[in-house]
C-alpha cells in the first residue's frame, strides 16, 4: 500500500524502528482479525495446561495489553516514546486509590483507570507532540520522571517508595472471587486484552487510524488534504492513554498493590523491548512479542537466578540479527517464501 | 561382646530406618524472593550466603525432614512482580514458607497470598515498620529505620546537643528515620531545626551542606542508602568544612556498612552511627559465624547484617518446623517462635510477640580502622530495643 511511497517527505517521519514494517504491515491478505480470537482460544488453553503458572500469565496478558497501546502510538503513528509507562502508572495509581478510598468493583476500577490514563495522555500528549525523533523522546522520558516523581512525593496518596497497598478488589461481577490461584484474575485479564485487542483493531482501519498512518507517512500530504496532524496524533495518542491506564488498572486489581516501577523509565523501555521484538504496526505482534519475552524471561531467571540476564541478552540480539522485523515479521518472510515457491512450481 | 555389639548395631539401625519411615521424611521447600541480579544483587548474594552457612552449620534436614531453599530473582522493587513469583512459589512449587525481601513493597505485596495460603514469610531485609501489620504471618530478622534511630537520637539528646538538623534520601526508609528523630529528639528536649530530603538520585550535596551550615544546628543527622552517595555525602561534609566547624555526623549505620567501608574510605573515619550489628561485635557467636564465612566463601569481608538477618530467617525458620513437626500451618509456625529468644552474631535477640518483629541490642559505633582495615568499633550498647515504629501510623 505504502510501500511505494519513497520520496523525501516521508523519509522523516518514519524513525529507524519503523522503517520497514510498513511494507510487511501490508500483507496480500489480512488474517489480522484471527489475532483476537486467537489469543482467547490459546489463553483459555493455556488456563488447563498451565494451572500452576497463572501468575506469571496474569502479568503477562496485562503487560500484552499495555504494549500493545505502545504499538497504537509507535506502530501506527510513529511516535518514538520512552515514556509510556506515564499512562500505565496513572491509571494503575487511579485504580489503586480509587480501590482504597472510593469503589473496589474491578470492572469500575478499569474504566477509572483507563480514564486516568487517557486524561494523562492527552494533556502531555497536547503539550509534547509538536515535536519529533529525538526531542519527542526526551519529553516523553521527561513526563515519565515527573510523573515518577509527583507519586514518590505524594506520599499520603500512593505510599511512596513503599507502594501502594491494600487494594482488595471486590469479587468479578458479585461472583467470582480474585483467589490466591490466580484463575479469576488469569481470565479476567485475558478477557479484557481479547476485548482491548477487538477494539484496537477497529481503531486502527477506521478513517481516523487510517488517518494516523497517513500522518506517519507523510504529515504533510495529510495537511495538503484539509487534516491536522497533529490534531490526528494527539488524539491516538490520547486513544493509546486510555489502553495503557486500562493496563495498569487491571495489574492493580490482579496484584493488589501499585508501586514506583509501574512509572519507571526501565518500565518504558521494556515494553519498547517486547514491541519491537514482536514486530510492530501489527497489534499482535506486541501480544506475540510479550508472551516470547516474557516467558523466556521467566524460565531462565527460574532456571539460573544469578545469571539469566545474560542469556535474555543473547535471545535478543538473536532476535535482532536474524529476524528484524520482529518474531511476527517471521510468520510473513515464511508465507512469502512459501507463495514464491508455489509461483515457481506453477510455472 | 562382638555379638552384643552387632546385635545393639543392627537394633540401632533397625530403629533408625523404622524412625525415619514413620516420621514420613519429606522435603520442605522454602521460596526466597531477592535480587540475584542487577544493582542490587549484593542483596540476594548476602541472603544466599547467610543461608548457606546456616545450612553447613546445622544440617540441611529438621527431624528428618529435607529444607530446600527455591531462589526466585527480583532485581528491583517491584511488586507486582514479587506477587506473581510468590503466587508461583506457594501454587507450583508448593513451599512452606516465604523469606527474602529486601524492598518494603515487594514485602507488602505478597500479605494477600501468605494469608489465603496460611504459610509464613520471614523478612529478612525489608525495613519498613508498617510491614509486619498487613498479616499475622510476617516475622522479621533485620531492623527497622525506628529501631535504629530512637536510641541514637536519646544519645545526641544526653550529649548535650540543643539542635540538630536532619538529612534524608527522600523516599520510605529516609523519611521514616526523619520522623522517628524528631519525635525522638524532641521529645528529649532538644529541637530540629530543619527537615532536610535530598532526591534519591542526588551526588551533589554542596547546596544541603551550606543549608546544614547556615541553619545553626550542632549535629545532623543523615541517612541515605549505602553506596557512592553516601561517599559523595560524606566527602561533602568534610570539603565545605562542616566538620571543622564542629557540626557532629550521626546516621543509622546503613550507612557504613562493612562491604561499602573499603569504599568509603577515609571519608568516614571517626563517624558514628547506631546499628544492631557490626562485623566487629565481640562475641563467640559472630566470631564461628565469621569463621564459618571465611570457610566457605573465602573471606568474611562480605558479612554485613542482611547475611545476619538471612542467618537469624533461617533459625526461625528451622525453629518453627522443629515445633510444629513439619506439618506448616502458617499461624501456629508463627506462634511458635513469638517471644523466642537466642544469641544472635549480632547479640541478644527475641522476637516480639506483639510485632513480630526482632527485639535487639543497638549499638553506637564509631568507624575506626584496625590494622590497617577500616571496622565499626561498638561503643556503647542499648539492649533489648523494640520496632519502635510498630503502629505509630503515618
Amino acid at each position: 500500500m505504502s510501500a511505494t511511497m519513497t520520496d523525501g517527505l516521508s523519509k522523516g517521519t518514519t524513525g529507524p524502528m519503523t522503517r520497514d514494517t510498513t511494507a510487511l504491515a501490508a500483507p496480500r491478505r489480512d488474517f489480522g482479525w484471527l489475532a483476537a480470537p486467537i489469543t482467547g482460544a490459546l489463553g483459555l488453553a493455556a488456563f488447563w495446561l498451565f494451572p500452576e503458572d497463572l501468575g506469571l500469565m496474569t502479568r503477562i496478558a496485562a503487560t500484552a495489553l499495555y504494549v500493545l497501546s505502545l504499538d497504537l502510538v509507535l506502530g501506527y503513528c510513529g511516535i518514538a516514546t520512552l515514556g509510556h509507562a506515564a499512562m500505565f502508572g496513572t491509571g494503575a495509581y487511579a485504580a489503586g486509590i480509587a480501590a482504597v478510598h472510593l469503589v473496589n468493583d474491578p470492572l469500575v476500577l478499569l474504566l477509572i483507570g483507563g480514564a486516568a490514563g487517557g486524561v494523562m495522555a492527552l494533556v502531555t500528549g497536547g503539550l509534547i507532540l509538536h515535536a519529533r525523533g529525538l526531542t519527542l523522546l526526551m519529553l516523553t522520558i521527561a513526563v515519565t520522571q515527573i510523573v515518577q516523581e509527583v507519586a514518590n512525593k505524594a506520599r499520603d496518596w500512593t505510599g511512596g517508595s513503599d507502594g501502594l497497598s491494600g487494594v482488595d478488589p471486590a469479587p468479578l461481577l458479585g461472583l467470582f472471587r480474585f483467589d490466591m490461584f490466580g484463575r479469576t484474575s488469569y481470565l479476567f485479564a485475558v478477557a479484557v486484552l481479547v476485548v482491548g485487542m477487538v477494539a484496537a483493531r477497529r481503531i486502527v482501519r477506521s478513517p481516523f487510524g487510517l488517518a494516523c498512518r497517513g500522518v506517519k507517512e507523510d504529515p504533510l500530504r495529510i495537511s495538503a488534504l484539509g487534516g491536522s496532524p497533529r490534531a490526528y496524533l494527539v488524539t491516538m495518542y490520547a486513544v493509546a492513554g486510555i489502553f495503557a491506564g486500562v493496563a495498569g488498572a487491571l495489574t492493580a486489581v490482579s496484584s493488589g498493590i501499585v508501586g514506583l516501577d509501574s512509572v519507571s523509565f526501565s518500565w518504558s523501555a521494556e515494553a519498547l523491548v517486547m514491541l519491537v521484538l514482536g514486530g510492530t504496526g501489527r497489534l499482535y505482534g506486541a501480544v506475540i512479542g510479550t508472551v516470547a519475552f516474557m516467558t523466556v524471561h521467566h524460565i531462565l531467571a527460574a532456571t539460573d537466578p544469578f545469571h539469566w540476564m545474560l542469556f535474555i541478552g543473547l535471545f535478543l540480539m538473536g532476535i535482532v540479527l536474524f529476524l528484524p522485523g520482529g518474531i511476527a515479521s517471521g510468520g510473513e518472510r515464511l508465507r512469502a517464501l512459501l507463495a514464491r515457491k508455489g509461483e515457481g512450481d506453477q510455472a | 561382646m562382638t555379638t552384643t555389639l552387632r546385635k545393639a548395631l543392627l537394633g540401632a539401625v533397625f530403629a533408625a530406618s523404622l524412625g525415619v519411615g514413620a516420621a514420613d521424611a519429606a522435603t520442605i521447600k522454602v521460596g526466597v524472593i531477592a535480587p540475584f541480579s542487577g544493582p542490587f544483587a549484593m542483596f540476594g548474594q548476602t541472603f544466599k550466603e547467610g543461608i548457606a552457612i546456616y545450612q553447613a552449620e546445622h544440617g540441611k534436614t529438621v527431624g528428618g525432614d529435607t529444607v530446600e531453599f527455591v531462589f526466585r530473582d527480583l532485581d528491583q522493587a517491584n511488586p507486582a512482580q514479587s506477587k506473581a513469583l510468590a503466587q508461583e512459589l506457594i501454587v507450583k512449587e508448593r513451599v512452606s514458607f516465604l523469606a527474602g525481601f529486601t524492598f518494603t513493597p515487594d514485602a507488602m505485596a505478597v500479605a494477600p497470598l501468605i494469608d489465603e495460603a496460611n504459610i509464613p514469610a520471614v523478612i529478612f531485609n525489608a525495613a519498613t515498620s508498617a510491614i509486619t501489620e498487613k498479616s499475622p504471618r510476617y516475622v522479621r530478622t533485620s531492623f527497622t529505620l525506628w529501631q535504629n534511630t530512637v536510641p541514637l537520637a536519646n544519645h545526641i539528646a544526653k550529649l548535650g546537643v540543643k539542635k540538630a538538623i536532619t538529612a534524608v534520601s527522600d523516599y520510605g526508609p529516609g523519611i521514616d528515620g526523619e520522623t522517628a528523630f524528631k519525635a525522638t529528639f524532641e521529645k528529649a528536649g532538644g529541637a530540629v531545626v530543619d527537615t532536610i530530603r535530598m532526591p534519591l538520585k542526588s551526588n551533589d550535596f554542596a547546596p544541603f551542606m551550606q543549608r546544614i551550615k547556615d541553619s545553626g544546628a550542632e549535629a545532623v543527622y543523615a541517612f541515605l542508602p549505602a553506596g557512592p552517595t553516601t561517599l559523595a555525602f560524606a566527602k561533602a561534609f568534610t570539603d565545605n568544612g562542616l566538620k571543622e566547624k564542629g557540626i557532629q555526623f550521626f546516621g543509622p549505620g546503613d550507612i557504613t556498612q562493612e562491604p561499602d567501608l573499603p569504599a568509603l574510605g577515609d571519608a568516614v573515619l571517626g563517624m558514628t552511627t547506631s546499628f544492631h550489628y557490626s562485623q566487629a561485635h565481640e562475641s563467640a557467636a559472630n566470631k564461628s559465624f565469621l569463621a564459618k564465612y571465611k570457610e566457605l566463601f573465602g573471606s568474611s569481608d562480605n558479612a554485613t547484617f542482611t547475611s545476619v538477618g538471612a542467618y537469624d530467617g533461617v533459625h526461625l525458620i528451622y525453629t518453627m518446623i522443629a515445633k510444629t513437626g513439619g506439618k506448616i500451618d502458617g499461624l501456629k509456625a508463627v506462634e511458635a517462635v513469638k517471644g523466642m529468644s537466642w544469641e544472635s552474631p549480632r547479640g541478644p535477640v527475641t522476637i516480639d510477640p506483639d510485632s513480630r518483629h526482632i527485639r535487639q541490642t543497638v549499638y553506637l559505633r564509631t568507624v575506626e580502622r584496625v590494622n590497617g582495615k577500616l571496622q565499626n568499633t561498638e561503643k556503647a550498647s542499648f539492649a533489648d530495643q523494640p520496632d519502635f515504629g510498630y503502629k505509630v501510623g503515618k
